[in-house]
């Protein structure tokens, strides 16, 4: 199987579970939601009976703004104003990317939006490795046998992931830009650099993303026990398939990035109120539901391109199968459904 | 043998040096340098010579000459610089310095060699001291024993040899790769009190400069081919024989002289002319990769002297010079006499005016700095404070349509936020910096001593905040008068701040010392606010008339005068006057109408106000709107960074 065939396959898995792609935005909402609530809560209680709120409901009162921040805690403080339209995407990538750090309450959230994310991944996986619709306790029951591998997993993830941003990050960040442009007195060769040492290390984080992605998928597909072993298959698979691994990855990148670039034309401002305002949210949660597609197409497409590469034939699930099998089962069960 | 050829003192010189005071001028001209130095860009060295014809001013003797030899600052860890440099969060960096990245200076020799003393050689009484600190590791200033006193109105003149290792820029000076930004670089006498104390401070981390005026005439010798911008005009070029060219800067009535030389700048220049006021040469020395931005250096310079020109007084030299500087320099956004730095990025984008405020800034130091002498140690304040506002004010005039751009992945990439417009209270006069630095200091403390992290905002925040609310009480007619009397009045001098506090007194025909003694001699916050709006029947007989009653507090320390206004069902407004003395003040107000809303200092006088949400009380508020719009914005971030996060799992 090609790259583009197994994206084909992902884009046709995620659109055929809708359900599913409901379920992870919602998850994402409810998530966001209570921090959110409280967040109003502060700013209400801030604005009280002022006529500021009046400015603020129309548009950006700065004044105000900026004194909310300086007088909210650490939480409130996050409300800056490159929280506004596409910059609030700029914002968080950069962050990422230069490895700065979020308030412990932002952080600690997403700590556990994370571990949802890990409970729900084995019940994704198997839905897409299965090619066929599963019933919600199927489902939540294959989240269930999955989360408790994905938390043997978790560690390495955790790890490597620490170990990018903890020491590799200071690394090309720290020591080696500020080596390499320390007589650079040209601001667009040092962009140049911190722009190729951006692809090094983004390509690192694919890399380990990539490999723990197919470390789930063998450990769904294949009903591995062993994360070990499923990370050693899965780095085992990634390596043998390298050129097709980094295709699918590429054009899944691509998917992200038109996404991007799109709400970057459409993102609401300030200035939308009234039924604007609640249009300018859809918008934006419609951009959100878009970035989560492609997430999952990353999953589906990734889970069908081992499948589909798989040393031997016919190893593909069986729409019909009455029992909650291993994919792997289901698969020899049912050799020549179609996918 | 080539340093002693070029330093060949020249004719003009020499007759400076002959001459006990120099010709009459726009200054005193008391502290007059002739300098001639040589620069090995591969070294980074200076190797310089400088003859200083001195003349005391004051009415008192002295017996001791001070000199500040600011490279050592950052001669080692161990300099007062270097130490308060530990107490901030400026300058990053600094403490992870290679050490061929320090910078030194150090004088070789100090001849008399005429005047009111017999010549003699006074090297050996060359000592170091610190006046500030008692850190026997600052080297930042030299006092040299004179045999015997210079009396009021003598003269003296005297030789220094000494040799400079340029630093990789420290506090917007130094070299690095073949871009060479040259300030603070000579042994420069301090200033004599009239007193007869020395003004010589050792060289701080939140502190400038300060010395007396004279006349510049430069000599710089750098390899043949580097454009060379320095403050004055060129009056002679010659190339020599060994590769190199020598340029000879000539400049009157300054107090600084400042230089820079790259192989890589393009020079442009053009010409700044107004109706009413005197024309400008611009030049400025731009890098390739801004090429591009070159209108925009002129069109901000040009703004500056026309806005500063009409408010404050003519710009008297003819002359200006913009450098552009190299990215990552540090040495951006400063000025000097008749040049200063600007500092734009490769993306800057339209919206992005921080450039051009900037440069604003920067062209006004020539009016407060240059012109108006103050004492950049011990008065920062008056300088930058003063200039802020004017800068404010003249951004608001210019380039009011502003964004706020902030810049990502490392600060390379700016993007414009369109709905964050340009303010004038809150991006010119800094409102948001000086809340966090509201309290810290008093502002009388010489500024040299404020705690060092909060320094800005007590420096420029607080005194452009304070002059801005002194605008809109008194009116700009006033304010420009006092600016431009001020001006005037001390132009070419060292005024102190009750000089200032004088003239705005006599100008605004006011006694104004209660305002300056809460936000100059006191720490003082102030914070009005309405406490509550609500009304009630006048009386059970008549029903058709309400009886409102508003409450305003005073919760911060500092006392102002406010106005209150009511404004009632019907739309119809009162103002009402309070004294703002007292902690609390109820107006009652009997209408057919219930008051709806109310606010205290509603023209926001008061822009020191530290809380200014506070200052008004609706009946129907709109704060649920409100908080559920932006409740709304927060949590699609919130749910981006989460997505974000959820590409690792």
């Amino acid at each position: 199987m090609r790259s583009a065939d197994a994206l084909r396959d992902g884009i046709r898995q995620v659109n055929r579970a809708p359900v599913v792609l409901a379920c992870v935005f919602a998850l994402t909402l409810l998530t966001a939601l209570p921090f959110s609530l409280i967040m109003r809560d502060s700013l209400r209680a801030h604005l009280g009976s002022s006529m500021a709120a009046d400015r603020a409901a129309l548009g950006v009162d700065h004044q105000w703004w900026t004194e909310f921040t300086a007088q909210a805690g650490p939480l409130g403080r996050t409300f800056a104003t490159t929280i506004i339209g596409f910059a609030a995407v700029l914002d968080n990538l950069s962050t990422l990317v230069d490895a700065e750090s979020r308030t412990p309450a932002i952080l600690w959230l997403g700590a556990g939006y994370l571990l949802l994310w890990l409970f729900l991944s084995g019940g994704i996986l198997d839905r897409y490795a299965r090619a066929r619709p599963t019933r919600t306790h199927e489902f939540f029951a294959a989240c269930g046998i999955y989360f408790i591998r994905f938390l043997r997993l978790a560690p390495f993830i955790a790890l490597t992931y620490y170990a990018l941003f903890a020491y590799v990050h200071p690394l090309l960040f720290g020591t080696l830009y500020d080596n390499l442009t320390r007589d650079v007195t040209v601001e667009r060769t040092a962009f140049l650099w911190r722009l190729a040492l951006y692809v090094i290390f983004g390509s690192m984080l694919a890399l380990a993303s990539i490999v723990f992605d197919y470390a789930k998928v063998r450990a769904v597909v294949e009903d591995r026990r062993s994360m070990i072993g499923a990370l050693a298959a899965g780095q085992r698979f990634v390596r043998r398939n390298a050129g097709a691994v980094a295709g699918l990855f590429l054009l899944n990148g691509f998917m992200f990035a038109g996404v991007l670039m799109l709400y970057a034309f459409v993102a609401p401002g300030a200035g939308w109120n009234g039924p604007l305002m609640w249009a300018g949210f859809v918008i934006s949660q419609m951009y959100l539901l878009a970035r989560l597609w492609v997430r999952l197409v990353f999953f589906a497409s990734e889970t069908a391109l081992f499948q589909g590469r798989l040393a031997h034939a016919g190893y593909v699930a069986n729409a019909a199968a009455p029992l909650l099998e291993p994919p792997v089962v289901e698969r020899l069960i049912a050799p020549q459904s179609p996918r | 043998m080539i340093l002693r050829r070029n330093l060949t003192l020249s004719v003009p010189a020499l007759l400076l040096m002959l001459a006990p005071v120099a010709a009459q001028g726009l200054s005193p001209r008391n502290a007059n340098y002739t300098i001639d130095v040589r620069l090995d860009p591969k070294a980074r060295t200076l190797i310089g010579r400088e003859t200083l014809v001195w003349t005391n001013i004051t009415s008192a003797s002295t017996a001791e000459l001070q000199f500040h030899l600011y490279y050592n600052g950052w001669r080692n860890a161990d300099s007062t610089w270097m130490r308060e440099h530990s107490l901030t969060t400026w300058w990053g960096q600094v403490g992870a310095r290679r050490t061929e990245d320090f910078a030194a200076i150090d004088v070789s020799s100090v001849r008399l060699t005429g005047g009111a003393i017999a010549a003699v050689d006074l090297t050996r009484g060359m000592r170091f001291i610190a006046p500030d600190d008692g850190n026997a590791d600052d080297r930042t200033v030299m006092a040299v024993a004179l045999p015997a006193p210079v009396g009021p109105g003598q003269s003296i003149t005297l030789e220094v040899a000494w040799t400079a290792k340029i630093p990789r820029p420290f506090a917007r000076t130094g070299a690095i790769g073949n871009y060479f930004f040259i300030a603070q670089w000579f042994p420069k006498i301090g200033v004599l009190d009239p007193a007869g104390q020395w003004n010589c401070h050792q060289f701080h981390v939140g502190t400038e400069f300060f010395a007396d005026y004279g006349v510049y005439d430069v000599r710089m010798t750098v390899p043949r081919g580097w454009p060379l911008a320095a403050t004055g005009r060129e009056r002679a070029r010659t190339d020599n024989a060994d590769g190199t060219t020598t340029h000879r800067y000539y400049q009157e009535d300054v107090h600084d002289f400042a230089w820079t030389t790259s192989p890589d700048f393009i020079e442009l220049r053009d010409r700044f002319e107004h109706a009413g006021l005197p024309s400008v040469d611009m030049r400025v020395m731009l890098q390739p990769e801004h090429a591009a931005q070159a209108a925009r250096h002129f069109d901000a310079t040009r703004a500056a002297l026309r806005l500063y020109g009409e408010w404050i007084g003519p710009y008297p030299y003819g002359h200006i010079t913009i450098v552009d500087p190299v990215w990552q320099s540090e040495t951006d956004g400063m000025e000097y006499p008749t040049l200063f730095t600007a500092g734009t990025r490769w993306l800057m984008p339209r919206e992005d005016t921080y450039f051009e405020d900037t440069v604003i800034h920067e062209v006004g130091h020539q009016w407060w700095y240059a012109m108006v002498g103050t004492n950049e140690f011990e008065d920062a304040w008056m300088d930058e404070g003063i200039n802020q506002y004017v800068n404010a004010r003249a951004m608001a005039d210019a380039f009011p349509d502003g964004r706020e751009v902030p810049r990502f992945f490392g600060g390379f990439v700016p993007w414009a936020l369109e709905d964050v417009r340009w303010d004038r209270v809150i991006f010119g006069d800094y409102l948001a910096g000086y809340r966090r630095g509201a309290t810290t200091d008093v502002p009388s403390t010489v500024s040299f001593r404020y705690w060092p992290r909060t320094s800005t905002p007590n420096t420029y925040a607080k005194p452009a905040l304070w002059l801005h609310t002194l605008e809109r009480a008194l009116g700009w007619t006033t304010m420009q008068q006092i600016l431009s009397t001020f001006f005037e009045r001390w132009k070419f001098k060292h005024p102190r701040p009750g000089d200032l506090f004088q003239v705005a007194n006599e100008i605004s025909r006011r006694d104004l010392t209660p305002f300056f003694d809460q936000v100059y001699r006191g720490s003082a916050t102030f914070d009005y606010g309405v406490e509550s709006v609500s009304s009630e029947e006048a009386s059970e007989a008549d029903d058709d008339v309400f009886r409102s009653h508003i409450v305003v507090r005073r919760h911060g320390d500092g006392i102002f005068p406010v106005t209150i206004l009511v404004t009632l069902g019907n739309g119809e407004q009162r103002r009402f006057a309070w004294d703002g003395g007292g902690r609390w003040h109820r107006v009652v107000v009997e209408h057919a109408s219930r008051a709806v809303s109310a606010q205290v200092d509603p023209d926001q006088t008061l822009l020191l106000d530290t809380n200014f949400t506070n200052n008004s009380f609706t009946t129907e508020p709109k704060s649920a709107r409100a908080a559920t719009k932006w409740a709304a914005t927060w949590m699609v971030w919130l749910q981006d960074q989460l997505l974000t996060w959820a590409f690792f799992i």
